[in-house]
C-alpha cells in the first residue's frame, strides 16, 4: 500500500481553502509519483502556498483529501486530519526558520532527538546530512552566524535528516541574492536528487521552475491552469495565462478559420485594417470557428528586410533596436500592435526599416483566450 | 544515502472528531482565554451591577437604584473628590509633561554632557513608589516636621514655613514628579526613532534651527507627547498613595481617597464605593480608548523601526545649564527623598531636625526582622507576603501572558480579537477600580481575606503589561520557526518548550521583572484587599504612617525602596544581555 490508486505517492483531491470569504484554493486536484520534483509555479495569491500548506497540516482545507503513500492525511468528508508534526514531513521554508538559540548540528539533530534516536545514531546522521549539504565545517556555529545562503543549507538538512516521505519548499530561494539563488537551484536539484525524495516545490519565478522540476504545476486564482513537464509547459503553454506568464509572447486576440486535421488549423489575426492568416499548432479544445489567442515567442519570429517580395504576411516597421550579438531584439509596429522579436537575420536592423515577419509554423500556436 | 523513513509506519489520520478538537494546542489556549475572560468580565460585571444597589437605611438590604451616583453630583465630599481629582490629575499631567519632554530633548538630542549616563536615572522615579515619594516629600516640607522648612528656619531665619506639601499642590507636585518618566519614555523612543533626514531635508529649505524644531521636530513627536500625558493622567486619576498621604488627611479628598473610605472602615459602602468607581473608571477607560485608537496610530516614527543616529544639537554653553537642569530633577525625584527618609528613618523620634546624638538603627529592627518578637506585625507580615505575591503573581501572570499572546499572535479569528480586547480592559481601569470589582465580586467565596484574591487582582490588572511585553518579542519572531518545529515532529507542546519559549526569553523575563517591582510596590489594589495577616508591603508601610510614626514608615519605605532598586539593576543587567541574543 504505497501509492494511491492512480499511481501517485502524493495525492491531492478536490481541495478547497477559504480566506474569510475569499477561496484562496478552488477546488484543485493533483498527484506526484514517488521521487518526482513537482513545482506549484504562480504569481502571488495564486494559492501554492496554501496548497503547501494543507499538504504539511499546518493549514486545514475547507474540502478535499491529501493522501502520502496510501495513507489518508487530511480528508475533509471523513473528518480526518493528521497533525503536522505525525506526517513526516521535511519542509523548507521561505525566511530558511532555522532557530537562531541553537547551532547548526542542534538544529539540525532536532528532529532526530523528537524521534528519540539514540545519540550516536544522531551525531552519524546529522554529520551525513551536513556533509551533503556542504556544511560540515559549520556545525558548531550559531545558526545566527551563518549568511543566507548557509541557512538555506542548514534548513535543507534539517528537513531531510530524518528522511521523511514528502519534502515541501515553500519559495527557497526567493530571500538569495541571484547569483546565490542560481546556484543553489542546481544544487537543490542535485541533493534532491541524490536522496531521492519526493518533493514539492513552490516558486513565483519561472525560470527556477523550468530549471529544477520533473514536472509543473502553473496556478492562478486558486485553479490549476496548466500541467506538464518544463519543456511542454514552455513549448505548448495551453492559453493566454500560461504563455503570457512562463516566458515572453506575443499575444493576439483572433479566430480559427479552418482546422487542417489533429491539432493543425489557420488563425486569422486583424490590426490595423490588415487581416492575415497564419498556419498554427491547436491548444487542445480549440476548434473551427472559435475564439482563440495567437501566441509566438520573440525566438521563433524572424524579421526580414525587402518585404515586397514575400507574399502575404505580417509587414511591420522596425521601431527600436538592440544589438544582443548572437541576435537583435527589436520592436516591429503592426497596426496598434507591437511586435517582440529576436532577430536573426544577418543584415543589421534599423528604426524606420519596412521589415518582413516570418513566423515558424511549429511555434506558432493558437491558445485558448 | 538510503530513503527508507524513519520509525514510524505509515499512519492513517485518526477519523474521530474528538482528536481534532482535544488537541494540546485547543485545550491551553481555551483554559487561557476562559481564565482571562473570567479574570477581566466578572469584576466589571459585579462592579456595574452594585453601582445601581442602594443600602437602605437599616444597613442590611438593598434595592435598585441612581442613587449611588446622584449623591456624587449631591454629596458635597464626593462631589468635591471628584473635583480634585480632575484638577490633581491636570495638574500632575502638565507637570510630568513639561519635565519629561524637556528631559527627553535633552537626553535625545543634544550634545548634553553625560546624557548616556543619566538616561537610566532619569527612569528611577518609574520604579520607586509614588506612596513613598509622597512620605518623603512629607517629611522633607510638611509646615512643622519638614526638614527643609526646620532648615529654613534655623539657616534662613525665616518665621513660619517655606514650603507645604500638605494640600492639593503637594499632591500635584510629587505626582508629577514621579511620573514623568512615563512621558519621557514615550517621546525619549521617538526622538531617538525619528529619521534625521526629515530634518536635514528642513534644513535645507532654509528653515532655522528653532523653526525646525517647532516646525517638523514637535509636530513628529506629538503624538508621542500626548500618550505620554493621558498615561500620566489617567495613572494619576487612580493613585491612591499621594493623595492619601499629603491630601485626605488636610481636607483634599480624591475619588480614590473616597472609594477607599467606601470599601472599609466605620460607614463601608460597596454600592456607593461601586458608582464612584465606575465614575473613576469611565473617565480612565474613556482617555485610554482615545489614545489606543486615535493617537496611537499616529506615531509616524514608530512605524520604521529603523535604527537611526539622530542629529544632535550644539547647545554651547548652555549644554552646562542642560545638565545642570537633569541633575536638578534627579536631586529632587530620586536623591533628596531618599537621603531624607533614611535620616527619618534613623531618629527614633521625628521632629524635623537632624539629632545626631539621637541616631539609631531600632526602627530596621522593628519592622523588618519577622523573626523577632518585638516586631511590628503588620509590617514584618508585608515583607513576607509582598516577595510571596511578587514572585507567584509575576510567574503566574507571564504563563498567562504567553498563552494569551500566542493565541493573539498565532492564531486567527474571533476568539484571538476577543482575546486582544479583553486585554486591553484592565489597562483602562485603575487598580482600586478593579479591586473594588474583585472585592464585590468575591466577597462571599472562600478566597476573601486570604492572598489568592490579592493575587487575583494584580494579575488581573496586570497582566496586560507582560503580555505587551511578549507580544513585541513574538512580533518579531517568524511564524515559521514555529512550523518548522511541528514539521520536524514535535507536537505544540514540545515546540513551545523547545522553541518558542526559548526564543520569547527576553520578553518573558523583561515582563516577569516588570511584574515582580510593580507588584513589591502595589499599593491601591492591596488596601482593598488585604486583611489582617494579608497585608503587603506598601500596606505595611501605609500601616506604619497611619498608626505608628514616621521614622517606623521611613524605615520599611527605605527597604522597600532598595529591594526595588535592585530589582531594577539587576533586570538592566540581564535583560540587556539576554535581549543580545533574540
Amino acid at each position: 500500500m504505497n501509492e494511491a490508486a492512480n499511481g501517485n505517492y502524493l495525492d491531492v483531491q478536490g481541495l478547497v481553502k477559504y480566506f474569510g470569504s475569499d477561496r484562496a484554493v478552488d477546488g484543485i486536484s493533483f498527484g506526484v509519483p514517488k521521487g518526482r520534483f513537482l513545482t506549484l509555479l504562480g504569481p502571488s495569491g495564486c494559492g501554492k502556498t496554501t496548497t503547501l500548506m494543507c499538504i504539511a497540516g499546518l493549514h486545514k482545507p475547507d474540502a478535499g483529501e491529501i493522501s502520502v503513500g496510501g495513507a489518508l492525511f487530511t480528508s475533509v468528508s471523513q473528518r480526518a486530519y493528521l497533525p503536522p508534526e505525525k506526517r513526516d514531513i521535511g519542509m523548507v521554508f521561505q525566511s530558511y526558520a532555522i532557530w537562531p538559540h541553537m547551532t547548526v548540528t542542534q538544529n539540525v539533530a532536532y528532529p532526530l532527538e523528537i524521534r528519540k534516536l539514540s545519540h550516536s545514531e544522531i551525531g552519524d546522521r546529522v554529520a551525513e546530512a551536513l556533509r551533503l549539504v556542504g556544511l560540515s565545517d559549520m556545525a558548531g556555529k550559531l545558526a545566527t552566524n551563518l549568511s543566507g545562503g548557509q541557512q538555506q543549507r542548514a534548513a535543507l538538512a534539517r528537513a531531510i535528516v530524518f528522511r521523511p516521505r514528502l519534502l515541501l519548499f515553500d519559495e527557497p530561494l526567493s530571500n538569495l541574492d541571484l547569483k546565490l539563488r542560481e546556484q543553489m537551484r542546481v544544487e537543490l536539484k542535485r541533493i534532491q536528487h541524490e536522496v531521492g525524495i519526493t518533493s514539492v516545490y513552490v516558486t513565483h519565478d519561472q525560470s527556477e521552475a523550468l530549471v529544477m522540476s520533473d514536472d509543473i504545476i502553473v496556478m492562478s486564482k486558486g485553479v490549476i491552469q496548466q500541467t506538464g513537464g518544463p519543456h511542454a509547459i514552455y513549448a505548448r503553454p495551453l492559453n493566454r495565462f500560461v504563455s503570457n506568464f512562463i516566458g515572453v509572447a506575443n499575444l493576439l486576440d483572433g479566430r480559427i478559420v479552418r482546422v487542417f486535421g489533429p491539432g493543425r488549423g489557420e488563425i486569422e489575426v486583424a490590426q490595423g485594417g490588415d487581416k492575415v492568416r497564419l498556419p498554427c499548432l491547436l491548444a487542445d479544445g480549440i476548434g473551427e470557428g472559435s475564439e482563440a489567442v495567437l501566441s509566438v515567442r520573440p525566438e521563433n519570429v524572424d524579421a526580414l528586410r525587402d518585404p515586397q517580395g514575400l507574399g502575404a504576411g505580417i509587414r511591420g516597421e522596425v521601431i527600436q533596436t538592440i544589438f544582443l550579438g548572437n541576435c537583435q531584439d527589436c520592436r516591429v509596429r503592426w497596426g496598434d500592435f507591437e511586435w517582440k522579436v529576436l532577430a536573426h537575420s544577418r543584415e543589421r536592423l534599423r528604426p524606420g526599416d519596412r521589415v518582413y515577419l516570418r513566423l515558424d509554423p511549429e511555434h506558432t500556436l493558437a491558445v485558448r483566450p | 544515502m538510503a530513503t527508507e523513513i524513519l520509525t514510524r509506519p505509515v499512519e492513517d489520520a485518526p477519523t474521530s472528531r474528538w482528536h481534532s478538537i482535544f488537541t494540546q494546542e485547543n485545550i491551553a489556549t481555551t483554559l487561557a482565554s476562559l481564565l482571562v475572560g473570567a479574570a477581566v468580565i466578572l469584576p466589571l460585571f459585579a462592579i456595574i451591577l452594585s453601582s445601581f444597589q442602594i443600602l437602605d437605611s437599616s444597613g442590611f438590604g438593598t434595592e435598585w437604584g441612581l442613587d449611588n451616583y446622584r449623591s456624587l453630583l449631591k454629596d458635597r465630599v464626593i462631589y468635591g473628590a471628584f473635583v480634585n481629582t480632575l484638577l490633581i490629575s491636570s495638574g500632575a499631567t502638565l507637570l510630568a509633561t513639561f519635565l519629561g519632554v524637556s528631559l527627553a530633548w535633552i537626553n535625545a538630542r543634544t550634545n548634553c554632557p553625560w546624557r548616556g549616563k543619566l538616561e537610566p536615572f532619569n527612569l528611577i522615579p518609574f520604579f520607586l513608589s509614588p506612596f513613598v515619594g509622597a512620605i518623603a516629600w512629607h517629611n522633607l516640607a510638611a509646615p512643622k516636621v519638614g526638614l527643609l522648612n526646620n532648615l529654613a528656619r534655623e539657616i534662613l531665619g525665616i518665621k513660619g514655613h517655606l514650603l507645604n506639601v500638605d494640600n492639593i499642590y503637594g499632591v500635584i507636585w510629587v505626582t508629577g514628579i514621579f511620573f514623568t518618566p512615563l512621558v519621557y519614555l514615550f517621546v525619549v523612543g521617538s526622538l531617538r526613532r525619528m529619521d534625521p533626514s526629515l530634518e536635514d531635508s528642513a534644513r535645507t529649505t532654509g528653515a532655522g534651527l528653532l523653526r525646525t524644531t517647532l516646525t517638523v521636530t514637535l509636530p513628529l513627536v506629538t503624538p508621542g507627547i500626548l500618550s505620554g500625558a493621558i498615561i500620566v493622567f489617567v495613572t494619576s486619576a487612580g493613585e491612591f498613595g499621594v493623595p492619601f498621604k499629603l491630601g485626605a488627611p488636610y481636607g483634599w479628598e480624591t475619588l480614590t481617597t473616597q472609594i477607599f473610605t467606601k470599601a472599609v472602615g466605620d460607614d463601608a459602602n460597596h454600592y456607593l464605593g461601586a458608582a464612584m468607581s465606575m465614575t473613576l473608571g469611565a473617565i480612565t477607560a474613556f482617555f485610554i480608548w482615545i489614545q489606543r485608537r486615535i493617537i496611537a496610530p499616529r506615531e509616524y516614527t514608530t512605524v520604521t523601526g529603523k535604527g537611526f543616529r539622530p542629529n544632535l544639537i550644539d547647545l554651547g554653553p548652555w549644554k552646562w545649564a542642560a545638565l545642570a537642569y537633569n541633575l536638578a530633577y534627579l536631586f529632587i525625584a530620586v536623591l533628596l527623598p531618599l537621603v531624607c527618609l533614611v535620616i527619618v528613618s534613623l531618629h527614633p523620634v521625628w521632629e524635623g531636625r537632624i539629632i545626631f546624638t539621637d541616631l539609631t538603627f531600632w526602627n530596621y529592627k522593628k519592622t523588618l526582622f519577622f523573626w523577632w518578637p518585638e516586631r511590628i506585625v503588620s509590617a514584618t507580615n508585608g515583607i513576607v507576603n509582598s516577595f510571596i505575591l511578587a514572585f507567584i503573581g509575576a510567574s503566574i501572570a507571564m504563563i498567562l501572558a504567553l498563552v494569551v499572546s500566542y493565541m493573539i499572535h498565532r492564531t486567527k479569528g474571533f476568539g484571538s480579537r476577543l482575546l486582544d480586547f479583553l486585554c486591553v480592559i484592565p489597562i483602562g481601569f485603575p487598580g482600586i477600580v478593579i479591586a473594588m470589582g474583585v472585592l464585590v465580586t468575591y466577597i462571599k467565596t472562600p478566597i476573601y481575606a486570604t492572598l489568592w484574591i490579592i493575587l487575583l487582582g494584580y494579575i488581573t490588572r496586570f497582566f496586560p503589561y507582560g503580555q505587551r511585553n511578549i507580544s513585541a518579542v513574538m512580533l518579531a519572531v517568524s511564524e515559521e520557526l514555529d512550523q518548522s518545529s511541528r514539521m520536524a515532529g514535535a507536537s505544540w507542546l514540545t515546540t513551545l518548550k523547545r522553541v518558542t519559549i526559548p526564543l520569547l526569553k527576553p520578553g518573558i523575563f523583561a515582563g516577569w521583572i516588570l511584574l515582580f517591582v510593580i507588584f513589591l510596590r502595589e499599593l491601591s489594589i492591596s488596601i482593598i484587599l488585604y486583611s489582617t495577616g494579608t497585608e503587603t508591603l506598601s500596606v505595611g508601610v501605609y500601616y506604619l504612617t497611619n498608626f505608628e510614626n514616621e521614622p517606623l514608615t521611613s524605615a520599611l519605605s527605605v527597604a522597600q525602596s532598595v529591594v526595588l532598586l535592585l530589582c531594577v539593576y539587576f533586570f538592566r543587567r540581564i535583560a540587556g544581555r539576554e535581549a543580545l541574543t533574540a
